[in-house]
């Protein structure tokens, strides 16, 4: 039994190597003093001073932050009425809203920025600005809807009965038992509508002009004219920034993890 | 009549082609407890939630306090509910999720602190008022559930189905706690429930409702004592159901026996149904019996022993019994006139109603 | 109540509407365009016809089986190994921390290992082997979408791992299987949805991932999604472009359907 457990171990160690191998050989080479990410020149701060000065980085890095922050807050805002809006849906019906909503999950990026493209050719929208935010408002919205609809289904269906029963009006209802009752997951969708946009890179490709630019494209524009150890400094913030991304959104789906937890017990205490 | 709170009249309900309400009539008064009781799918539950608001009738007048209220949403309605499942509000601590009807209403702070202490009172959950839901058991949250609603104080307090969720001895409790809840409010409760025992238990009034309609309605006694047919005998209690002919009044013949039986007003040599309670049949020697049977099986249950037998035709009897036989021995069983009531098939409560008067006159007033 | 309830649809019906119906119908609209602008079928006819496209879509479609079994055989053991341990969700968060981090960072690392005097050929030379050409050859490729696409298949498999109520595997032993027999005829069966699941996340995206064949493949791998890349952004050849998504947009949905199970089960749940 040890023995077969010591296997397991070390092939979930070399996997978690493998996995983290490459992350850590970008953010230790950024401290690196030399130019490229071949031998290790002793420690220094170089890259990161430089990536400080590079006012077109910041901007790029501002511009970035206001599509995400935009765009995910507005997609959790329609996200969240769909979910409502599915959760009022019979059978048929619902399946035919969620197959719409997942063709977005589903669909490869190329397939996603070629056809936006092509539609903003169609309405004459200059790329730029409002295109890349548009787009990311509309790949962020499916998944908002995935986080908001279990809540919501979680809910017991009478909850919404008590409220009226104890004389709320719709209104009142919506916005003191069911916003408050699902909040964990209308957080949850805005959290992953943020991360989303800022790992964008296929369809914001597409669909950027000349004159914008989100990080992803910059890394990749950069990346194709090789090594700049800028970048490994740019990701060693940006490793930050996601791990506290992941501590966030733990944070808030382990609370909301945790109401869950206490939904489902009361289910089955139903039950028995 | 004056003091009736509500009325149903000729109300249906149907769900797409399904008709799961057809006709109900009945009228509710003020201040007693009264119990729907009836199978899973059998309507109760959709009558109680078209008295809520929550479902709307297809045909028919809801009338309450005089008002014809179908029109008249959820949130306007003087009545409120004890869910099944409690539906406490998952985000609100005990004491907000009390106060929340009363803050609905803008009542003062003062007030509503001053109701929710005295709700919680009531339910015995003094001093839980910050804890969360989830902190409670389910016994608390089922009381947590009855405060939010009384604080309201509901001419009607409707609640469904809402001790199924608790264990055995504790909706034991719950169940004089409740009735004795409500003799304190003085208030109408409705309450829904599947189980027969807590419906006998509780209700000064039970209707009891099968496949959409009111099958019977009457005391606890009345209805345990002469059920109106097949469906409501087998549901109420246990029962020995068997066919029979009335050969004439007072004379009802069962599997070729005639017996002396205290009911009348069918037509001679009409085909009946005889209820005879497991509890009433007693085992006596082979001569001194109205039947000879032979013992199956025997099962002791604390209280009583089961005994299920055969009678010499072959025919099974189900006896409750605190004396205890032998498997395999030949036993007499006997039983008085009154314990034999006979239903008529297809009679109706009306016509039920007329014929006991018709012989028994009016000395079945003095129930309650 | 009835007019909130179309107040609410709104937004996202015409989310619907413009982003999602739309673009899949303007794209089919454009693939039967040529560059002029002009109505044609030439588009698919050059495709059905043209040695170039079917050899690209074959390796296309080559690639990501072949990365999609590798990324398959990596993850299951690392889901059922993870699945066995005390901590099992903290272990399950250090497979999907990794990604959230940029993709186009993860790629931009191994530019770095895989180069000529990277670590990798560094280690190489060390050891004696001496060093390689890595980078941009079809094995770098296939590595490098393999080990972005593990946390996506590790994760639902593990889901499914967790998902199987410990008595069934009881019930297994008890009636006399074997540890090896128990996972062949119980836990294996059961996982199939989360493989599925798995199958579905690594395969469409492997078809379609352009940067890593630009970064990592250099010119040499050509995917259907490089391709469109290619017609859209660089010859301006959006029918064929289109044409090309056209045929992917089929891919997916022939992968959706093989490996749909998952989702009817959901569906059945549902009702």
């Amino acid at each position: 039994m040890k023995h077969k457990i010591n296997w397991g171990a070390i092939y979930l160690v070399i996997v978690f190597i493998i996995l983290y191998l490459p992350i850590l050989y970008l953010v230790g080479f950024s401290f690196s003093s030399g130019k490229t990410m071949e031998k290790y020149q002793g420690f220094s701060w170089t890259h990161y001073q430089t990536l400080l000065q590079d006012t077109r980085m910041i901007t790029i890095v501002i511009n970035t932050l206001i599509v995400a922050l935009l765009s995910a807050l507005l997609a959790t805002i329609i996200g969240t009425m769909g979910a409502l809006a599915i959760k009022r849906t019979k059978n048929a019906m619902r399946n035919t809203l969620l197959s719409f909503n997942n063709v977005l999950m589903v669909s490869p990026d190329v397939i996603i920025g070629a056809s936006f493209l092509i539609l903003f050719t169609v309405i004459g929208m200059k790329l730029g600005f409002w295109s890349v935010l548009l787009s990311h408002i509309a790949f962020s919205i499916p998944i908002v809807v995935l986080m908001v609809l279990p809540k919501i289904d979680e809910l017991s269906p009478t909850l919404l009965d008590a409220a009226a029963d104890l004389g709320a009006s719709p209104w009142q209802s919506l916005t003191r038992v069911m916003l408050p009752a699902i909040a964990p997951g209308i957080m949850s969708g805005y959290f992953m509508a943020f991360t989303y946009s800022l790992d964008d890179f296929a369809v914001t490709f597409f669909v950027t002009g000349n004159g914008f630019s989100t990080l992803s494209v910059e890394i990749y524009s950069r990346a194709r004219q090789g090594i700049d150890l800028e970048i490994n400094a740019l990701s060693t913030l940006m490793f930050l920034v996601s791990l506290a991304l992941v501590i966030g959104y733990y944070f808030i789906s382990k609370h909301g993890g945790s109401r869950k937890n206490q939904i489902v017990t009361v289910k089955e205490g139903d039950v028995q | 009549m004056t003091n009736q709170v509500i009325e149903f009249r000729h109300v249906s309900k149907q769900y797409d082609d399904n008709l799961v309400l057809r006709d109900i009539n009945f009228t509710i008064e003020a201040g007693k407890f009264y119990t729907l009781l009836g199978p899973s799918g059998s309507g109760k539950t959709t009558i109680l939630r078209i008295i809520a608001g929550f479902d709307d009738a297809t045909s028919g007048d809801v009338i309450f306090d005089g008002q014809r209220i179908n029109d008249i949403p959820a949130n306007q309605r003087q009545v409120n509910t004890v869910f099944q499942d409690y539906a406490l509000f998952p985000h609100m601590n005990v004491a907000e999720n009390v106060a929340f009807g009363l803050k609905i209403k803008r009542i003062p702070k003062e007030e509503i602190a001053k109701r929710v202490q005295d709700a919680l009172h009531m339910v015995q959950l003094d001093g839980y008022g910050e804890r969360e839901i989830t902190e409670m058991s389910g016994g608390q949250r089922q009381r947590v559930a009855i405060a939010r609603a009384i604080v309201n104080r509901p001419k009607v307090l409707l609640l469904d189905e809402a001790l199924s969720a608790l264990d055995h001895k504790l909706r034991v409790e719950m169940q004089a706690e409740l009735r004795a809840l409500q003799r304190r409010l003085g208030i109408t409760f409705v309450f829904v429930t599947h189980d027969q025992g807590e419906a006998l238990a509780m209700s000064d009034q039970i209707f009891i409702i099968n496949d959409g309609m009111i099958q019977q309605s009457g005391t606890p006694v009345d209805i345990y004592d002469e059920p109106l047919n097949h469906f409501v005998a087998d549901f109420i209690g246990e029962s020995n159901i068997v066919p029979g002919i009335m050969k004439k009044d007072f004379l009802v013949n069962i599997n070729g026996h005639d017996f002396e039986c205290v009911d009348a007003g069918m037509k001679p040599n009409e085909k009946v149904e005889a209820v005879l309670r497991p509890e009433d049949l007693d085992i006596t020697t082979v001569d001194q019996g109205k039947l000879v049977a032979t013992v199956d099986t025997q099962l002791f249950r604390g209280v009583d022993y089961q005994i299920m037998v055969h009678d010499e035709e072959g025919h099974e009897w189900k006896i409750n019994s605190i004396h205890k036989t032998k498997v395999g021995e030949k036993v007499g069983i006997t039983f008085d006139p009154e314990d034999i009531h006979i239903m008529r098939y297809h009679e109706t409560e009306a016509a039920f109603d007329a014929r006991l008067d018709s012989y028994e006159g009016d000395d079945e007033e003095d129930e309650r | 109540m009835k007019q909130q309830k179309i107040w609410f649809v709104v937004p996202y019906a015409l989310w619907i509407v413009l982003f999602v119906v739309a673009p899949l119908v303007l794209i089919l609209y454009q693939s039967f365009f040529n560059i002029n602008g002009q109505f044609t079928f030439g588009n698919y006819q050059s495709y059905l016809t043209s040695n170039v496209y079917l050899r690209m879509t074959f390796n296309s479609v080559w690639y990501a089986f072949l990365i999609t079994l590798i990324t398959l055989l990596i993850s299951y053991p690392a889901a059922y190994v993870i699945n066995r341990l005390p901590n099992r969700q903290f272990w399950l968060l250090l497979v999907i921390l990794p990604t959230w981090i940029n993709l186009l960072l993860k790629t931009y690392a191994f530019i770095g290992l895989f180069s000529q005097n990277g670590s990798i050929n560094q280690f190489l030379r060390f050891v004696g082997l001496g060093s390689h050409q890595i980078l941009f050859t079809d094995a770098s490729f296939i590595f490098v979408a393999a080990y972005i696409e593990i946390p996506f298949m590790i994760l639902p498999i593990f889901n499914s791992l967790a998902e199987i109520d410990s008595s069934l595997i009881n019930a297994s032993r008890d009636l006399g299987a074997n540890s090896w027999q128990t996972f062949m005829h119980v836990e294996l069966p059961l996982t199939m949805p989360g493989v599925k699941a798995g199958v579905q996340a690594v395969f469409i995206p492997s078809l379609s991932l352009f940067m890593i064949t630009r970064l990592i493949g250099g010119n040499r791998v050509i995917t259907l999604g490089t391709a469109i890349e290619e017609h859209f952004l660089t010859t301006q050849n959006w029918g064929m472009g289109s044409t090309i998504g056209v045929v992917l947009i089929i891919a997916m949905f022939i992968v959706m359907f093989a490996t749909g199970d998952r989702q009817k089960k959901k569906g059945g749940r549902a009702k």
